[in-house]
C-alpha cells in the first residue's frame, strides 16, 4: 500500500468546469480533459466519496476522494454530473403494491435530488433480486427498465407504506 | 405514444404540428429535474418541449381533461445538429449531438425511454440522409404498455399484463388441469353429494324424528325404536361407503393431475431461453418445481374437495334450518357475514406471510448451496465462523417469518372461534325460550342445535382452508409465471428447410445487450467462409463469448442479423441450427450418468465404436480406460472426480459425435496447463478439419493455425486479417501479441 499510488487527485491542482456543450471537464496539473466521465467507486454506501474521474477515452485520471473537498461551484458541477448519471429518486411513500403472477407493480411517490416530488408506476420482476436491502434501514429498488429508486430509511416511511413494502424486504 | 394535448402545446409554441414526423415522450430536464418532456422532429427542426402534465376539471363540468403546462421550448435546426447518438449512463441516458468536432448535450432521460429515443435518432438520421420515408422500417412498439391499465409490460418481448390477471382467473386456470379427468371428477362430485345428503339427514332422523315421532305420545312412529335405530345405522353405513368410494376415486385422480402439472412446468423450463435461467437463481427454480407443485397438490387433495363438500353442506344445512325454524335460522344468518369478513381478512394476511416465507426459504437455500459450492474458498480464507453467522442471520429471518405467520394463526383463530361461540350461546338461549313458550318442539330445538354445530364445522374448516388457498394461489402464480414465460428465442414461424448447411457465416451490424442500456456488442460485423477458421481475440468483457452465444442462438441480437449460408438464423429451425453448431467452451457441464452417456449426449443412438472413436479423437480414451469403470464411470454431481482437462476432453468427444458443420471454440483451453492444452489443442485440430471454425481465445498461442483473425474491442471488430498482415500493420493485434510475448519471456526467465 505504501508504495502503490492510488491516484487520489490533488484538490489544489484540480479544477472541474462545465463546458458550453453541457459536459463536465477537468483541468488537472496543466492538462485540460474535456468531457470527463465520473463514476462512483462505492455508489451505494459512499455516493460522494471516492469518485473515479476518467477522460473521454475512459482512462482514469485519478480518484476524487471527497466531493465536499471541492470549492462550492465545482462541487455543484460534480454533484450534478453524478446525480444525473446515478439518477435514483428517493421513495417518499409506497402508494400501492400489487403482486401479480410474480411481478410486482409499485406506485411510488418520489422525490428527486432537486427536491421535486412526483408519482410514478413501475413494474418489477424477480423481486428477491430487484428489491434489495442496502443496510438495515435503506433499500434499493430496480424496475424492469433498469431505473433505480432508493428508500433512504425505511423507518421514515409511513406505517402504511412500510406495511406494503415489508413482504419484499429481506 | 403521442397525445392530443401535446400537439396543442406544440402548436401554442409556434411549432408547425402538421409537419411533425415523429415524437417521443421522455421524463427529465437537462438539469436532472422530473419533467414531462416531448421531443418531436420535422424535416427541418428538432423540438423539445419541457413541462408538466396535469389532470384538470373542465369549468362548469365534472369532466376531467389532461392539460400540459409548458415550461420551455427548445428548437434545434437539423442542419446544425450534426450526428445524434444516445449514451447510456448508469440509470439515465443522454442524447448527444456532435457537429464539426463539438459535442452538445441535447436531452437527458431515464433508461425506460431509451428505445423510443433510439428510434427518434434513426428518424433524424433518415431525414438527414434524404430518405423519402424517414419512418421506413421503424416499428412502433405501442405494445410496451398494457392497453387496459396503462402499466408497463414487465417482459419487453411479451405483451402480457400480469396486473390485469386476477386471482379467480388463476384458480379457474388451475381447474383446467381437471379437464382430462372429467369422468373421475364427476364420480368424485356425485359421491361427495351423497355424503353431504347423508350428513344432513343425520340430525333430522337421529334427533328430531327420534324425539318428536318416536318418543312423543302421538308421534308417527311412537315406540318404534328398533326401526328408527336401524334407519340411523343404515344412513351411517351408506355415508361411510360413499366416503370410502370418494377417497378411492380421489386418490386415483389427484396424483395424475399433479403429475401433469409437474411435467408441464419442467417442459416449460426446457423450452425457455438461457436468459430465463440467468435471471432466476437456482434455489428459486428448484423451489418452483417441487414446493409449488406440492402446495398445489395439497390444496387440491386436502383443500378443494373439502371446500366443495363443506360448501354444499353449508347450503344444505341452512336450507334444513330454515325449514325447521326460520326465526332461529335468521339469527344465524346475521352471524355468518361477519365470520366471512373475518376469514377474508385472515386470508389476505396469510398470503402475505406465505409469500414472505417462500422468498426467505428460497434465499436460505441459495445461501446453503453458495456455501457448499464455495467450501474450498471458505476454508482457504478460514471464514467458517463468519459463514455460520451469515447463515444464522438468514435463518433468523426465516424464523421471524414463521413466527409472524404462527402468531397470526394463534391469535386470530381463537378470536374468530370466540365470536362464533357467542353466536351459538345466543341461539341456544332464544331457542330454549321458544321451547318453554311451546313455540317449537323439543325435537326441533335439539335438531336445530345439532345443525348449528354442523354449520360452524364448515365455517371453521374455511378458516384453515384459507391458509391452503393462500398458499396454493401464491404457488400457482409462480407456476403460471413459468408456464406463461415466453421463450425469448423462438422457433421461426415460417422456417427455411435446408438439407444440409455448408457453414458460411455472416454477422452484420449486430447490437446486443443483456441488461437494459448496457450494450455488449455495438454494431459488430464479420464473415467466415465455409470450411475456414477465424480466430477472435480481445480483452475479457469485449463481447467474444456473447458473439458465440448469438451465433448458436442462445440469445437473439437486438439489432442486425446473423446468416448461415445466406439464411437468417432466425428462420432456421432451432433443432437444425443447433445440430449444426458445436460449442466447446470453458464452462464444461457433465450430466449425471456414465462417461459414455455423456459422450453420446447429442446422439443417443451412437454405437460403442463411435463413442470410443470420438474419445480417441478427443485424446480422452487413454485416461477413460484407466478409470475403474472405464466408459461406465459415473460422472456429474456425486460421481467420479475428473480434472478440468479430462472433463474438457469428454466435452470435445461429445462435440465430435455431434459432427457439426460449424464449430465454436470459446476459450476451450483457457483454464488448462500447457501439457493438457497441447493434448486438447491436438484434439481440437482434428475436430476442425472441414468445418467452419470460430475460435475465441485470449491466449494467442491457441490461434496460430487459424486462417484469419479478428480483434474485438468494446463490442466492435477493429482489425481483421491474417497473423502476418496484422503483425505488419502494427495495430491492436500487434500490441496484444507483443504483450503476451513479453509475458512469456518473463516466465521463461523465471
Amino acid at each position: 500500500m505504501d508504495t502503490f499510488d492510488l491516484g487520489i487527485l490533488e484538490i489544489k491542482e484540480a479544477e472541474f468546469y462545465s463546458d458550453s456543450g453541457g459536459f463536465a471537464g477537468l483541468k488537472y496539473k496543466g492538462e485540460d480533459h474535456a468531457h470527463v466521465i465520473l463514476r462512483r467507486i462505492m455508489p451505494l454506501r459512499h455516493p460522494f466519496e471516492y469518485i473515479s474521474v476518467a477522460d473521454h477515452d475512459n482512462k482514469e485520471i485519478g480518484i476524487l476522494k471527497n466531493v465536499d473537498d471541492l470549492p462550492s461551484s465545482q462541487r455543484e458541477i460534480v454533484k450534478n454530473e453524478l446525480d444525473n448519471r446515478y439518477y435514483s429518486p428517493e421513495v417518499l411513500d409506497v402508494v400501492s403494491v400489487q403482486d401479480k403472477l410474480g411481478y410486482v407493480y409499485l406506485e411510488l411517490r418520489l422525490k428527486n435530488k432537486k427536491g421535486v416530488e412526483y408519482k410514478k408506476n413501475c413494474a418489477i420482476k424477480d423481486v428477491s433480486r430487484n428489491i434489495r436491502m442496502l443496510s438495515d434501514t435503506s433499500v434499493i429498488i430496480f424496475d424492469v427498465d433498469g431505473n433505480r429508486y432508493i428508500v433512504e430509511d425505511v423507518k421514515r416511511l409511513s406505517r402504511q407504506s412500510l406495511r406494503k413494502l415489508d413482504a419484499y424486504l429481506f | 405514444m403521442t397525445y392530443d394535448y401535446m400537439y396543442t402545446a406544440f402548436a401554442a409554441n409556434g411549432v408547425p404540428v402538421k409537419d411533425l414526423i415523429f415524437a417521443v415522450h421522455t421524463d427529465m430536464t437537462l438539469d436532472g429535474d422530473f419533467s414531462d418532456t416531448y421531443v418531436a422532429v420535422c424535416r427541418k427542426n428538432l423540438y423539445i418541449l419541457y413541462g408538466v402534465e396535469r389532470v384538470v376539471r373542465v369549468e362548469d363540468s365534472r369532466r376531467l381533461v389532461a392539460q400540459y403546462d409548458t415550461h420551455d421550448v427548445v428548437t434545434y435546426p437539423l442542419a446544425e445538429l450534426g450526428e445524434l447518438k444516445t449514451e447510456s449512463l448508469l440509470s439515465t441516458c443522454r442524447l448527444v449531438s456532435s457537429h464539426e468536432g463539438n459535442e452538445q448535450l441535447i436531452l437527458l432521460f431515464t433508461l425506460g425511454h431509451q428505445s423510443f429515443v433510439d428510434r427518434l435518432v434513426k428518424v433524424v438520421k433518415n431525414i438527414i440522409a434524404g430518405e423519402e420515408e424517414p419512418m421506413f422500417e421503424i416499428r412502433l412498439e405501442e405494445a410496451l404498455f398494457c392497453p387496459k391499465c396503462g402499466h408497463r409490460f414487465p417482459e419487453p418481448e411479451r405483451a402480457l399484463c400480469p396486473r390485469c390477471a386476477d386471482k379467480m382467473s388463476i384458480f379457474f386456470r388451475l381447474l383446467t388441469f381437471f379437464k382430462y379427468y372429467k369422468g373421475k371428477v364427476a364420480a368424485c362430485t356425485i359421491t361427495m353429494l351423497f355424503i353431504t345428503i347423508m350428513q344432513i339427514l343425520g340430525p333430522y332422523i337421529g334427533t328430531r324424528m327420534f324425539i318428536d315421532d318416536v318418543l312423543t305420545y302421538d308421534g308417527r312412529f311412537y315406540q318404534m325404536i328398533g326401526m328408527v335405530v336401524l334407519v340411523i345405522i343404515g344412513v351411517r353405513v351408506l355415508a361411510t361407503l360413499f366416503q370410502m368410494a370418494y377417497q378411492v376415486v380421489l386418490a386415483r385422480t389427484m396424483p395424475w393431475i399433479i403429475y401433469d402439472l409437474q411435467v408441464r412446468i419442467f417442459e416449460a423450463m426446457q423450452r425457455l431461453s438461457v436468459s430465463f435461467y440467468t435471471s432466476k437463481r437456482t434455489g428459486s427454480l428448484m423451489n418452483k418445481v417441487s414446493r409449488d407443485a406440492r402446495n398445489i397438490y395439497w390444496f387440491f387433495v386436502d383443500g378443494l374437495p373439502f371446500i366443495v363438500l363443506n360448501l354444499i353442506l353449508f347450503i344444505g344445512i341452512f336450507f334444513v334450518m330454515f325449514r325447521l325454524e326460520w326465526r332461529l335460522a335468521l339469527i344465524c344468518v346475521t352471524i355468518v357475514p361477519f365470520a366471512g369478513i373475518m376469514f377474508y381478512i385472515l386470508m389476505q394476511l396469510f398470503q402475505r406471510y406465505h409469500h414472505k416465507m417462500w422468498v426467505v426459504s428460497s434465499q436460505m437455500n441459495n445461501m446453503v448451496s453458495d456455501s457448499v459450492n464455495g467450501q474450498r474458498v471458505i476454508k482457504a480464507f478460514a471464514r467458517e465462523n463468519e459463514e455460520a453467522t451469515r447463515f444464522s442471520a438468514s435463518n433468523t429471518r426465516h424464523a421471524d417469518a414463521w413466527i409472524g405467520a404462527a402468531n397470526l394463526g394463534w391469535t386470530a383463530f381463537p378470536l374468530i372461534y370466540l365470536f362464533l361461540f357467542v353466536g351459538q350461546v345466543a341461539v341456544t338461549a332464544i331457542g330454549a325460550m321458544m321451547v318453554i313458550n311451546d313455540e317449537i318442539s323439543l325435537g326441533t330445538f335439539l335438531a336445530f342445535l345439532a345443525y348449528l354445530g354442523m354449520l360452524y364445522g364448515p365455517l371453521q374448516f374455511m378458516a384453515t382452508v384459507s391458509n391452503w388457498w393462500a398458499r396454493c394461489v401464491d404457488a400457482a402464480q409462480r407456476v403460471f409465471e413459468v408456464l406463461d414465460a415466453k421463450a425469448e428465442v423462438e422457433e421461426p414461424k415460417d422456417p427455411v428447410k435446408v438439407d444440409s448447411l455448408k457453414g458460411d457465416i455472416v454477422v452484420k451490424d449486430v447490437w446486443f445487450q443483456y441488461e437494459p442500456a448496457l450494450p455488449i456488442l455495438k454494431g459488430l460485423s464479420l464473415e467466415v467462409k465455409a470450411g475456414k477458421s477465424l480466430g477472435i481475440v480481445g480483452k475479457t468483457g469485449s463481447g467474444k463469448s456473447t458473439l458465440a452465444n448469438l451465433i448458436a442462438r442462445l440469445y437473439d441480437p437486438n439489432e442486425g442479423k446473423i446468416t448461415i449460408d445466406g439464411i437468417n438464423i432466425k428462420r432456421l429451425p432451432l433443432q437444425q441450427l443447433r445440430a449444426n453448431i458445436g460449442i466447446v467452451s470453458q464452462d464444461i457441464y457433465l450430466f449425471i450418468g456414465s462417461i459414455a452417456d455423456n459422450i453420446r449426449y447429442a446422439r443417443p443412438d451412437a454405437s460403442i465404436e463411435e463413442v470410443i472413436w470420438a474419445a480417441k479423437m478427443a485424446s480422452a480414451h487413454d485416461f477413460i480406460t484407466k478409470l475403474p469403470d472405464a466408459y461406465e464411470t459415473r460422472v456429474g454431481a456425486g460421481g467420479q472426480d475428473l480434472s478440468g482437462g479430462e472433463k474438457q476432453r469428454i466435452s470435445i468427444a461429445r462435440t465430435i459425435i455431434q459432427n457439426p458443420k460449424i464449430l465454436i471454440l470459446d476459450e476451450a483451453t483457457a483454464a488448462m496447463d500447457t501439457e493438457t492444452e497441447g493434448k486438447i489443442q491436438n484434439a481440437l485440430n482434428k475436430l476442425q478439419a472441414d468445418r467452419t471454425t470460430i475460435s475465441i481465445a485470449h491466449r494467442m498461442s491457441t490461434l496460430k493455425d487459424v486462417d484469419s483473425l479478428a480483434v474485438i474491442r468494446k463490442g466492435k471488430i477493429i482489425e481483421t486479417g491474417t497473423h502476418e498482415e496484422l503483425m505488419k500493420k502494427k495495430g491492436a493485434y500487434h500490441k496484444l501479441y507483443m504483450i503476451q510475448l513479453e509475458g512469456l519471456k518473463v516466465i521463461s526467465m523465471d
